[in-house]
């Protein structure tokens, strides 16, 4: 009785959680022939930004399988199928961090530590037959702490996207949704930002 | 006359745990993940439940292409954090590696 319980209850949190896309419902994205990708402007701390991310979707729709053409116009053009219509995709990069310092408190149990010194010596007299060993042993002991606390730090990349496509035709927004993700890397930070989002737009042309 | 000393170190079972955080922090920043990993096991040993250590795991797992590990400590991140800010990043790891 308590699992089910608790499984609807984890699909309750995840899908009220996750940012859905908004959508017009009432537009027939399989009449759609082209995707013209808009040049992305730089985010305002950042110069080139804005190509790397739009580099970033072409390489994107690519990946999934879209046939991806840059030289018949200035834009990236993304052909789909016969429908006649464009849609215009465009983006803002809504953060893009290099280096945000992250910093990771901690506790630590210092259990403490024992010593063992063991002295061995053995000595052999020439004129005796008897042989003499000693040893000595002496051990220290640390008590150490229960519980101590410090912090260290580290640096990750964040970045954020924003993605809308508009029916060239009659300007109307038919889709967008906002993205971010983090990384220990920038590059790799947008690559999957920009991919989570191409990821969600290529389910409107199945 | 022959002497032998033989220092017996033990009893240093968790001892090390700070440092390992501070070694692994380090191997961070020189770009070193594998390595950083090592050491990040070691101090989770003493603070099991710290949402933050979680974090930093599944960053490096998934700078050294290990997504399933990253789940995994994306969802211990989830699983102890008390943090708004610091769920919701999870979530987003969490939905993006789960799609792959």
């Amino acid at each position: 009785m308590i699992k089910p319980l608790l499984s609807i209850s984890i699909i309750i949190l995840f899908s009220s959680c996750w940012n859905g896309s908004a959508v017009n419902e009432s537009y027939d994205f399989n009449t759609v022939s082209y995707i013209k990708i808009i040049p992305v402007n730089d985010h305002t701390y950042i110069s080139g930004s804005g190509e790397m991310v739009e580099t970033s979707l072409s390489h994107s729709f690519l990946k999934y399988g879209f046939n991806v053409n840059e030289l018949s116009s200035d834009f990236p053009i993304i052909t789909l199928g016969h429908g006649g219509k464009t849609l215009e995709l465009s983006c803002i990069i809504t953060e893009f961090t290099d280096s945000e310092i992250i910093i990771v408190p901690y506790r630590y149990e210092d259990h403490g530590s024992t010593t063992t010194t063991v002295s061995q010596s053995a000595s052999a007299d020439a004129d005796t037959d008897n042989a003499k060993t000693s040893s000595s042993t002496t051990t220290k002991t640390d008590g150490g702490a229960i519980s101590s606390g410090s912090k260290v730090n580290y640096t990750s990349a964040r970045v954020g996207i924003m993605l809308k496509m508009i029916d060239a035709d009659s300007e109307a927004l038919v889709w967008s949704n906002s993205y971010w993700y983090s990384s220990l890397e920038l590059h790799r930070a947008m690559e999957i930002c920009v991919r989570n989002g191409v990821n969600q737009m290529r389910k409107l042309f199945q | 006359m022959k002497i032998l000393r033989i220092f017996i170190l033990s009893g240093l079972l968790l001892a090390g745990s700070s440092d390992a955080l501070s070694k692994a922090s380090a191997a961070m920043k020189a770009g070193m993940y594998k390595e950083a990993l090592g050491h990040i096991s070691v101090s989770q040993q003493s603070d099991m439940t710290n949402p933050d250590i979680y974090r930093m795991k599944a960053l490096l797992h998934e700078a050294v292409d290990e997504p399933n590990h990253a789940l995994i400590a994306w969802q211990y991140c989830l699983k102890y954090s008390k943090n708004e800010i610091l769920s919701s990043e999870a979530k987003v790891h969490i939905q993006s590696l789960s799609q792959e």
